[in-house]
C-alpha cells in the first residue's frame, strides 16, 4: 500500500517533468532524423518527444519469481529497438513500473487502482500486464474505456478473450484494447493432461486446485481432457491459499493411490506447500504436474516453486503457455544474460514480445501528436490483418486480442540446472494451433 | 474442570487427570472410528484399506490440534486475566516460527533432517529453550508498551490497539523476510514411521503431540498448584479484590502474557517442523483458528481451549479425509455456530456474567 503511494508520488513527478521536457523540446528543433541514432533511451532518439510502455506486474512474494523475467524481457526489447520507435522516444522507467501485490500476493483491486493511475498519465501508449487473470478482469474495464493498449505476457485465462464472457470486461463496449501473447488454459490444461496421460503414460491422477480465478479453470480443463482420454481422475479436491494443513490433505490424496499429481494455481498460493505435504506423506515418487503457475524461476531463485520445493521437485513437471523454444531463442538467452547476468527464465520472452507488439504499433501508427497517439497506437496494435514477426514466430491476433499462436510447452525438473540449484528444462512442446 | 478462576484441590488432580485421559483417549477412539465408517462409506475405499488412513488421519488431526491449542491457550488466558481478546497472539505464534527458522537454520546451520536422536534431542530443545523465552518476553513488551496504559480503558480501545499491534508485527516480519514463504528446517526425520498394521505412523506427529500435551500438563499444574498460578486465578476473578489482597497485579498479568508467549512459541517451533514453511501472514489464520478454539472451548479456561483446538484439528481433518477440503473452514465455523447457539458459553465455560 505505502510502496504503491511511493510509486504514484514518483509518477506524478516524473509526469511533471516529462512535461517540462517536451515544452523545452517544441521550442528546439532535434536534430535527429526520424528513427535514426538508437541512442539510449531518454538521451532524445526520437524527436517527436517521450512516450512510455508501462509495466504491470505483482512484484512481491512468490510472484515477484515470476515478473522479474517479465520485466526484463520488456527493457531488454526497448533498449534492442534503440529506445525509438515512430519517431518517439520510448521509455519504461522505474515510475512507469506497477506492483499489484498486496500482502505478498496479486491483488485484482490494486491492480485496478493501477490501471487508473496508467491511463491517467497521458504519456503511457501501452501497457504490458499483468501476470495474473483475475487481476486482468479487474483492470481490462480501464484500459479498454481509456482506449489504451494492453498486452499480457501470461494471462490465461480463457474467458478474457473469448466472446460472450470477453464484452463482460469491456463494459463501456470501445473497440478491443487487449492482447496476449500466451495461448489460453482450455489448451494448457488439456496439454498437462495429454503429457500425463500419453507421455508419461499416467492412467489416474490426483487434482488439487487453489479455488481461485486461474487456478480452477485451469484444473478443471485438465480434468475434462483426462477424463475424454479415458483417464482416471481419482479424486478432485481444492485448498484455498489460507490453508494450514495440508498433510492431511495429501495423507488423503495418498489414500487413493494416484499415478500422478496434477496442481491447479501458482506457488504463492500453495503449489510448493502441496509439494512438500506430498513428499511427506509418501507421494514423492509420483509425477507432480503444474500449470505455468509454478514455472516461476529456478531454484536458486527467492521464492519460486523449485526454490521452496528442494529435492521433492524431482518429479515435478511444469507447462508455459507459450513455445518453450524458438527461432531466436539462443540469441534472446545470450543477449539477456549478457543484460542481466542471469539466465532467463518463465515468460521472459513474453514480455519482450509483449514489448515487441507495442513498439511496431508505434512505429506503424507513427502518431503525429501526443494527443492522437494512445488511440493510433491501440488500433495499430490490435489490427486483425498485421503479421507481427515476434521473437516467439510470426503472430496475428484476433479479433478478440487471441494469438494465432496456440502452443504449450512442457518443462521438467533438471537437477544439474543453474549451477546445480535444480532447474525447468524444456521437454517438448505441443502445437494446439490447427484446433 | 479447571476453569482458571476456579480454585482446585490438589488430591483431586490426579482422580481428575485420568479422568481427562479416559475422555481423551475414548475421543480419539471414536473420532477414528467415524472417520473409518466416512471414508468407506465416501470415498469408496475397501473396509481393510480405511482403517490404516483413519488411524493416519486421526495422528494427523493430533498433530494440527496439539498446534491450535498451545495458541488458543495465549488467548484464553489473557482473556480469563485481563478480557482482553489479543488479536495480536497469532502474530507472536508467526514470530516463534520465524525464530526457529533463524536459530535452526541460521545459528545451528541445518537444514536438513538430522538422524541421530541425541543430536536431534539437542537441537529440537535447543530451539523450543532459545525461542520461548525470547518470544514470551516479547509478548511481556508488548504488554507493558502497548497493553498496559489501556487497562482502564473502554474495552474496545485495546482491542481494536491489539489489530493494531497484529498489523505491526506482520509488517516487521515483512520487513525482516519478506512476503514469499520461507522454507523452515524440517530437522525431524519425516520418514521415521511406526507400522501399525497397513498405517504408518509418523513420529514427528506423535512428538508434537507429546511436547504440546506435556506443556499443556505444566501449565495446568502451575496454574493450579504454584502460588504465581494462585495469584493468576484470584486475579482472574477478581481483580481489585486480588489487588487489596496483596497479588502484585503488573506482575501477575505479566506472567500471564509470558506464558501465553511461550506457548505459542513452541507451536511456531513445531510447526515449522511439520509443515516446512513460514510466511508473515501465518500468524492470521492460525490465530484466527485458535481463538475459535478458545471460544469453542469455553473462553477464560484453560482445559476448554486445549480440547476447542483438538476438536477444530479433528473437524479440519474429517473435511481434508473426505476430499472435502475447501469446506474445511466452512465446517469449523458451522460447528462454532452451533455450539454457541446451543452453549453459548463453550463447552467448558461458565456463565461469564458482565464479561464477553
Amino acid at each position: 500500500m505505502k510502496l504503491t503511494k511511493v510509486g504514484a508520488f514518483a509518477a506524478t513527478g516524473v509526469f511533471v517533468f516529462a512535461a517540462c521536457t517536451t515544452g523545452g523540446g517544441g521550442t528546439t528543433p532535434a536534430p535527429a532524423a526520424s528513427g535514426g541514432g538508437g541512442a539510449s533511451a531518454g538521451a532524445g532518439g526520437g524527436d517527436k518527444g517521450t512516450l512510455k510502455i508501462a509495466i504491470e506486474l505483482p512484484f512481491q512474494g512468490a510472484d515477484k519469481a515470476a515478473s522479474d523475467p517479465i520485466k526484463n524481457g520488456v527493457r531488454l526489447a526497448i533498449k534492442q529497438a534503440g529506445g525509438v520507435a515512430g519517431g518517439w522516444t520510448i521509455v519504461n522507467t522505474d515510475a512507469d513500473v506497477y506492483d499489484d501485490a498486496l500482502n505478498g500476493a496479486h491483488d485484482p483491486q490494486t491492480g485496478a487502482n493501477n490501471m487508473t493511475k496508467i491511463v491517467s498519465d497521458a504519456d503511457v501508449v501501452g501497457v504490458v500486464g499483468p501476470l495474473n487473470s483475475g487481476v486482468a478482469r479487474a483492470q481490462i474495464p480501464i484500459s479498454n474505456e481509456a482506449g489504451l493498449l494492453q498486452c499480457s505476457p501470461a494471462n490465461t485465462g480463457t474467458d478474457l478473450t473469448k466472446p460472450p464472457d470477453s464484452a463482460k470486461y469491456r463494459p463501456a463496449g470501445k473497440p478491443n484494447n487487449y492482447i496476449r501473447v500466451v495461448t489460453t488454459d482450455d489448451i494448457q490444461g488439456p496439454a498437462a493432461s495429454q503429457y500425463d496421460y500419453e507421455t508419461l503414460g499416467k492412467k489416474s491422477v490426483y487434482i488439487i486446485d487453489d479455488t481461485e480465478a486461474f487456478g480452477k479453470p485451469v484444473a478443471d480443463n485438465f480434468e475434462k481432457d483426462f477424463k475424454s482420454r479415458g483417464g482416471n481422475v481419482v479424486k478432485h479436491d481444492a485448498a484455498p491459499k489460507t490453508t494450514q494443513d495440508y498433510v492431511s490433505i495429501m495423507t488423503a490424496a495418498k489414500a487413493l493411490n494416484p499415478e500422478s499429481i496434477y496442481f491447479g494455481g501458482v506457488t504463492a498460493t500453495g503449489g510448493a506447500r502441496i509439494l512438500l505435504a506430498a513428499q511427506q506423506v509418501g507421494l514423492g515418487d509420483v509425477p507432480f504436474i503444474g500449470p505455468d503457475g509454478i514455472n516461476d524461476g529456478n531454484g536458486g531463485t527467492k521464492d519460486s516453486f523449485l526454490n521452496l520445493g528442494g529435492a521433492a521437485a524431482k518429479n515435478a513437471y511444469s507447462t508455459l503457455a507459450g513455445p518453450g523454444t524458438f527461432d531466436q531463442k539462443t540469441k534472446f538467452d545470450a543477449d539477456y544474460k549478457t543484460e542481466y547476468g542471469i539466465d532467463a527464465t518463465g515468460y521472459a520472452g513474453q514480455g519482450f514480445a509483449c514489448t515487441q507488439v507495442i513498439l511496431d504499433a508505434i512505429g506503424r501508427a507513427a502518431p503525429a501528436d501526443k494527443a492522437s497517439a494512445r488511440e493510433a497506437i491501440r488500433a495499430a496494435g490490435t489490427a486483425t490483418d498485421h503479421t507481427y514477426k515476434l521473437i516467439v514466430g510470426d503472430v496475428t491476433f484476433d479479433a478478440n486480442g487471441d494469438t494465432s499462436q496456440h502452443i504449450v510447452s512442457i518443462y521438467s525438473f533438471d537437477q544439474s540446472g543453474a549451477g546445480g540449484k535444480g532447474d525447468w528444462k524444456f521437454d517438448t512442446q505441443v502445437d494446439y494451433t490447427t484446433k | 474442570m479447571t476453569a482458571i478462576a476456579t480454585p482446585t484441590a490438589a488430591p483431586r488432580a490426579l482422580n481428575r487427570g485420568v479422568r481427562m485421559a479416559g475422555i481423551g483417549i475414548a475421543a480419539i477412539v471414536i473420532y477414528t472410528i467415524v472417520l473409518w465408517l466416512a471414508l468407506t462409506g465416501y470415498t469408496g475405499l475397501p473396509v481393510e484399506a480405511a482403517l490404516p488412513v483413519a488411524v493416519q488421519q486421526t495422528v494427523n488431526a493430533l498433530s494440527i490440534g496439539a498446534i491450535y491449542a498451545l495458541i488458543a491457550l495465549g488467548y484464553t488466558m489473557v482473556y480469563g486475566i485481563i478480557e482482553l481478546i489479543n488479536f495480536a497472539h497469532g502474530d507472536i505464534f508467526m514470530l516463534g516460527a520465524f525464530l526457529t527458522v533463524v536459530f535452526t537454520g541460521g545459528v545451528l546451520g541445518q537444514t536438513g533432517a538430522v538422524r541421530d536422536v541425541i543430536p536431534l534431542i539437542l537441537i529440537v530443545g535447543g530451539a523450543l529453550l532459545v525461542t520461548m523465552p525470547i518470544i514470551g518476553l516479547l509478548n511481556v513488551a508488548i504488554e507493558r508498551t502497548v497493553y498496559r496504559p489501556l487497562r482502564n480503558a473502554p474495552r474496545l480501545a485495546p482491542l481494536i490497539t491489539a489489530i493494531g499491534v497484529s498489523f505491526i508485527l506482520q509488517n516487521v516480519a515483512i520487513i525482516l523476510a519478506g512476503t514469499g514463504d520461507r522454507a523452515a528446517p524440517q530437522v525431524f526425520p519425516l520418514d521415521w514411521q511406526i507400522p501399525l498394521g497397513g498405517a504408518r505412523i509418523s513420529v514427528l506427529s506423535l512428538f508434537i503431540f507429546v511436547v504440546a500435551l506435556s506443556l499443556m500438563i505444566a501449565l495446568q499444574q502451575f496454574v493450579s498448584r504454584s502460588r504465581l498460578g494462585r495469584a493468576m486465578r484470584a486475579t482472574a476473578q477478581d481483580r481489585e479484590a486480588s489487588a487489596l489482597m496483596g497479588v502484585d497485579l503488573n506482575q501477575t498479568i505479566a506472567l500471564t502474557f509470558l506464558l501465553g508467549g511461550m506457548l505459542a512459541a513452541a507451536a511456531g517451533v513445531v510447526w515449522g517442523l511439520r509443515f516446512g514453511f513460514v510466511r508473515f501472514d501465518l500468524g492470521f489464520n492460525s490465530g484466527l483458528k485458535a481463538f475459535t478454539a478458545a471460544v469453542l472451548g469455553g473462553i477464560g479456561n484453560i482445559t476448554g481451549a486445549a480440547i476447542g483446538g483438538f476438536v477444530i484439528g479433528f473437524i479440519e481433518n474429517f473435511a481434508s479425509a473426505l476430499n472435502f477440503s475447501r469446506w474445511s473452514e466452512f465446517l469449523v465455523f458451522m460447528v462454532l455456530t452451533f455450539v454457541l447457539i446451543f452453549k453459548p458459553t463453550g463447552i467448558l465455560g461458565q456463565a461469564t456474567g458482565d464479561r464477553a
